[in-house]
């Protein structure tokens, strides 16, 4: 009961800080340029991309279309996207502290668990605001603008065309999935968070373990092989496999696992973190 | 009945021992001064009150029932201010009241909320953004949040920190009035010693990390040394025979004609009538047994 209640304090909170919005407000105006540079130059963009298969392939129908424009962002944004979470999530616990509320919280008949747990639920809605809104303008927004059709994927193993009616299931389970790598990322800020005394330091040290990971995620050296399947980052593009034939249903279970192992250690980290913390601010 | 027992509290950061042997207990309807010099540990130990930090040793319970094992439900009997009430400054008065009212363990209703800002004299300010209130309005609004769900025990860190003189006037009454009108039990830490000399009835001084004494506020000072203020016409007269008769004694000018002598209790009466026949013309005899010498005497030891 107190941590339904005290979730709502989080939503509300959340809800009332101007940086909440800056994410939502950057990645709707990130998304509208896309959409506005794929309307004004879009067509030169795709002729570059399928120019290499127009000696063997002649190409009839609309492929420049709401659907390849939805995937094009999500690939463009999901980079980008962790940072805007962050901004917000980063600031749950470490905000607290940097503004001695911390201490009016901490001296409340609730729970130390019960504080993380209330905010971990906040970041969840947050996150999954953030990629349903995502979606929305993505899919949405982008069938309105350029209309509907096939989905032409080019991946490393050629050129894949899926047909309309096999989309919707596939775009839900991408978000899905980018769901899961974006609550990694706002569990991990979180938990930067429990060992903070100001927002900055979450914020930085979750972007840097991001571009960290991920440098050594693309680092073609063996020494890290062993470490590679095991991070998270690896498994942050994991929505892409969604769009893949044959469907890989076992790779994509794999990256499942490991996500949610990643959020369920992290969030353990920030219980224990925080239920032994000394709050001396 | 006790409401509060401290036993043997410690506390350390490390090597850091900032708390090394604290106790007291504060009874029912106590007002209980918590006093003692910068860094004996007055903070450490109301933090470790209020769960904010684990102790290294030592018991605490209140309503008789131990703080680590029952958390919440003593917490849900219990309103407190640390040093400065900290509020959600984007948020408003009443905005910041129900964030609190909500997770207080207590079902409380907007219509006690505000009458709870009524009570603190912020009404009409409801509406506004903590970001705009002064030191004051703040210190009001963290009493108001205090209050908010009834506590039977109230604990207040430093609640004068920072404010002017009305605003401390201000503190006072409620404290007072929480004492008198809700008969609140209230440990009150302060520096401003005038203030617990006033409200409290008991309290106890720590010092390094020490309980050094603990007991009702007017015995103690009762068991001191009892010091006059005294304002004579002839100051000539007053310091010969104060050198001649009471050699024992130093009378150390406070400002012209006034002098201040701190003596045993039985030298009062034949120093008074002393100085009465040597002429020196004694205008005022002021008893002076503050709570200020016995705190100064107590941590000097």
């Amino acid at each position: 009961m107190m941590l339904w209640k005290n979730t709502i304090n989080e939503l509300l909170k959340i809800a009332t800080k101007i940086r909440s919005y800056i994410g939502i407000g950057a990645l709707t105006l990130l998304i509208l340029i896309v959409l506005f540079a794929m309307k004004a130059d879009g067509k030169s963009y795709i002729g570059f991309v399928t120019a290499s298969f127009e000696q063997t392939l002649s190409f009839n129908g609309k492929i420049l279309n709401g659907n390849l424009i939805a995937f094009i962002i999500m690939q463009m944004l999901i980079v980008h996207v962790p940072l805007l979470i962050s901004l917000v999530t980063g600031d749950l616990l470490s905000g607290e502290e940097a503004s001695g509320t911390i201490r009016m919280l901490a001296t409340k008949p609730i729970s130390r668990s019960g504080i993380v747990l209330s905010k971990w639920i906040a970041a969840t809605i947050y996150t999954l605001i953030m990629t349903v809104w995502l979606g929305f303008l993505s899919l949405f927004v982008a069938k309105w603008m350029f209309g509907t059709g096939d989905l032409i994927v080019l991946n490393s193993n050629g050129l894949l065309i899926i047909p309309e009616a096999d989309l919707a299931w596939r775009f839900a389970l991408a978000l899905l999935i980018a769901f899961l790598a974006l609550w990694t990322v706002a569990t991990l800020s979180l938990a930067f968070s429990a060992f903070a005394k100001n927002s900055v330091g979450p914020i930085v040290s979750t972007m840097s373990v991001i571009i960290l990971f991920t440098i050594i995620g693309t680092l073609d050296v063996s020494v890290f092989d062993a470490i590679k399947p095991y991070m998270f980052t690896t498994h942050m593009a994991a929505w892409r496999s969604v769009f893949e034939d044959p469907f890989p249903l076992s790779a994509i279970w794999e990256s499942v696992i490991i996500l949610v192992a990643h959020i369920a250690v992290l969030l353990g980290i920030t219980l224990i973190r925080f239920n032994k913390k000394d709050i001396t601010s | 009945m006790a409401l509060i027992e401290v036993s043997h509290l410690a506390k350390n950061f490390g090597s850091f021992h900032a708390v090394k042997d604290v106790s007291f207990h504060v009874n029912e309807g106590d007002v209980f001064g918590f006093l003692g010099p910068n860094g004996a540990g007055k903070s450490t130990t109301i933090r470790c009150l209020l769960s904010l930090i684990r102790p290294t040793d030592g018991e605490i319970k209140f309503f008789g029932k131990s703080l680590n094992q029952n958390r919440s439900e003593v917490l849900a009997r219990v309103g407190c201010i640390i040093e400065k009430p900290d509020f959600y400054k984007y948020l408003s008065a009443q905005r910041n009241l129900e964030i609190f009212a909500r997770i207080s363990g207590k079902d409380i209703t907007k219509r006690q909320i505000q009458e709870m800002i009524d009570f603190v004299g912020l009404n009409g300010r409801e509406g506004d953004k903590v970001s705009g209130f002064s030191h004051g309005m703040k210190q009001r609004l963290g009493i108001a949040q205090t209050l908010l769900h009834n506590p039977d025990v109230i604990i207040l860190d430093e609640p004068t920190t920072g404010l002017d003189p009305q605003g401390i006037i201000e503190v006072r009454n409620l404290i007072l009035r929480l004492r008198d009108e809700q008969k609140k039990t209230v440990l009150l830490s302060s520096h401003q010693l005038s203030e617990i000399e006033i409200i409290a009835n008991r309290m106890v001084i720590i010092n390094q990390g020490r309980t050094i004494v603990e007991g009702d506020v007017h015995e103690l000072l009762e068991k001191q040394s009892m010091n006059l203020e005294i304002s004579v016409a002839n100051p000539t007269v007053f310091e010969e025979t104060i050198q001649r008769d009471f050699a024992s004694l130093t009378a150390r000018l406070v400002y012209k004609g006034t002098y201040h002598i701190e003596m045993e209790e039985d030298i009062r009466q034949p120093l008074i009538q002393r100085l009465v026949e040597t002429g020196c013309g004694v205008k005022a005899v002021i008893p002076k047994r503050s709570l200020e010498d016995f705190f100064i005497k107590m941590t000097e030891k």
